[in-house]
């Protein structure tokens, strides 16, 4: 499911590439959902499960990174990497794809969290790349 | 603060448990010093020296200025140095003619009496209250102002009421903790007329810059686009700002200290997306400063919105920003179309020059502080 997109002119081919990427992150068997939204907490495309809000999770997870970076930053720890929020069903992490998007992974609460974050990591970098041609 | 009382007067500061009143009462004869007047200081619990010692922080100042009546010195069977000295404690007539005898003499400006609950726990009531009266006139009659610490352990309503009728304002202050944090508050109330009150006024207190007005949450908050971490950048010296792409997605936050006022600001988010981060910090709060384009009447339905998440209880003062732009909205436009009462201040500014922003705060102190 792809939400966030005028269906004309030259992003209708952004969406397909947004949808690939995001679906090899999704193929792992940890990962439950995955969403790409905009730094300023707009969605852009999503495959979460039906029932969740995709435009709340967009600026909540727009709201912890930036915060997360902030913190970072003000106590001088270097450059923010990701945040990751553990709770008892799941994690959520969230982490930047890029200067205007971020990307927000689900996954089970005992998931294999390296293999996990080098996945996020890759699918970063991919998404930025497609959403750098806009 | 400190200022604002009429001369002569007498104010009692009043508490029903220990707190940092005396400090005021020092700031207030510091302050009184620094003028160039004379003031006089009735000590039953600290020795003159002692007292003059916790003077000091305050800055210097002509020693001779400040006098003291020492109530210490009998007590411990000491001798005095002072010039007013308390010589026993066994009976009651004596101690005010002393300190009846200070004030003819020295004619101080400011004169602190710490304090009338050492004399209140000591002495039989009707004579205290009596001899109480009688010193107040002497003080008016040489144009003083006269401060009475009183902290009460054992009088009940009828005479803290008696208390309250007989002098012209009352510093009522309290302190409390709660979840681990002491705050401290201050009301005063003007008994001259009929009686008016301040609302409960949040304090800090600070060596050296003394005690001051602390607002620990002050919400800047409006429609998007509207200037509101411009506001809170430029009233603050080092404001942090969460924003991404022109937009804040959590919060700004600053801390401001001008003189007699501390607050801490947070700025939130306009989009309606992320109100959640606005309920987190609309829960508590002193006051809005509420910040709106007043160019733009499309964002009088946000606004609406967000005025009726905030409630009608808490104190409001409108900043209608961007004030140097063409086509602005007056304050009565802006109020009749926010269906806000008309005792609603507007503020114009211009918050990228920081013009207005000062006085916006200034005025919504006055509106937390209240006057009744």
């Amino acid at each position: 499911m792809i939400s966030g997109f005028d269906r004309s002119g030259p992003i209708a081919g952004i969406e397909g590439d947004l949808a690939t990427a995001m679906e090899s992150l999704r193929r792992l068997v940890d990962v439950l959902a995955v969403a790409v939204a905009r730094r300023d907490g707009l969605i852009i495309a999503h495959l979460l499960p039906i029932g969740s809000d995709p435009k709340k999770v967009a600026a909540m997870c727009a709201a912890l990174v930036g915060t997360s970076e902030v913190v970072a930053r003000e106590l001088q720890q270097g450059r923010f990497l990701q945040s990751i929020v553990e709770a008892e069903q799941g994690k959520v992490i969230s982490t930047g794809a890029g200067e205007r998007a971020l990307l927000v992974t689900i996954v089970r609460p005992d998931a294999n969290m390296g293999l996990v974050l080098l996945s996020i990591e890759r699918a970063a970098k991919e998404v930025e790349v497609i959403l750098s041609g806009i | 603060m400190g200022g604002g009382f009429e001369k002569p007067s007498t104010i009692l500061f009043f508490s029903d448990h220990p707190t940092e009143r005396r400090l005021f009462a020092e700031q207030f004869v510091a302050t009184g010093l620094k003028e160039g007047e004379c003031c006089l200081y009735v000590d039953f619990y600290r020795a003159p020296a002692l007292a003059r010692r916790d003077f000091r922080k305050f800055g210097s100042f002509p020693e001779d200025r400040l006098l003291f009546v020492d109530g210490t010195s009998s007590q411990f069977l000491i001798p005095s140095t002072e010039r007013y000295v308390v010589h026993g404690l066994d009976t009651f007539d004596p101690i005010m003619d002393t300190i009846e005898e200070a004030v003819r003499d020295a004619k101080p400006g400011r004169i602190v009496i710490d304090s009338m609950e050492f004399l209140a726990d000591r002495f039989p009531m009707e004579g205290v209250f009596e001899r109480w009266r009688q010193l107040s006139e002497v003080a008016k009659s040489t144009g003083a102002v006269v401060c009475y610490l009183f902290l009460n352990w054992i009088y009940g309503r009828k005479e803290v009421q008696r208390m309250n009728d007989t002098n012209d304002y009352t510093l009522e202050f309290q302190s409390k903790l709660t979840t681990g944090i002491l705050e401290h508050y201050l009301r005063i109330r003007d008994h001259r007329l009929a009686t008016r009150s301040t609302n409960w006024i949040p304090l800090s207190f600070r060596e050296v810059v003394g005690l001051s007005v602390y607002f620990p949450r002050i919400l800047v908050t409006g429609p998007p686009d509207a200037g509101k971490s411009t506001v809170v950048q430029r009233l603050c010296q080092s404001a942090i700002s969460v924003d991404r792409m022109g937009t804040t997605v959590a919060f700004d936050y600053g801390n401001v200290q001008v003189s007699g006022l501390e607050a801490e600001i947070i700025g939130t988010p306009g989009q309606e997306r992320f109100e959640f981060i606005f309920q987190v910090f609309a829960r508590q709060m002193n006051g809005v400063l509420f910040v709106l384009d007043a160019t733009k009447e499309e964002d009088l339905v946000r606004a609406k919105q967000i005025l009726a998440i905030l409630g009608s209880d808490v104190p409001l003062v409108v900043l209608a920003n961007k004030a140097d732009l063409a086509g602005v909205m007056d304050a009565d436009e802006i109020r009749s179309r926010l269906s806000l009462s008309p005792s609603v201040p507007v503020v114009a500014t211009v918050a990228i020059e920081g013009k207005g922003l000062l006085e916006g705060l200034t005025v919504l102190a006055e509106q937390i502080i209240g006057a009744r």
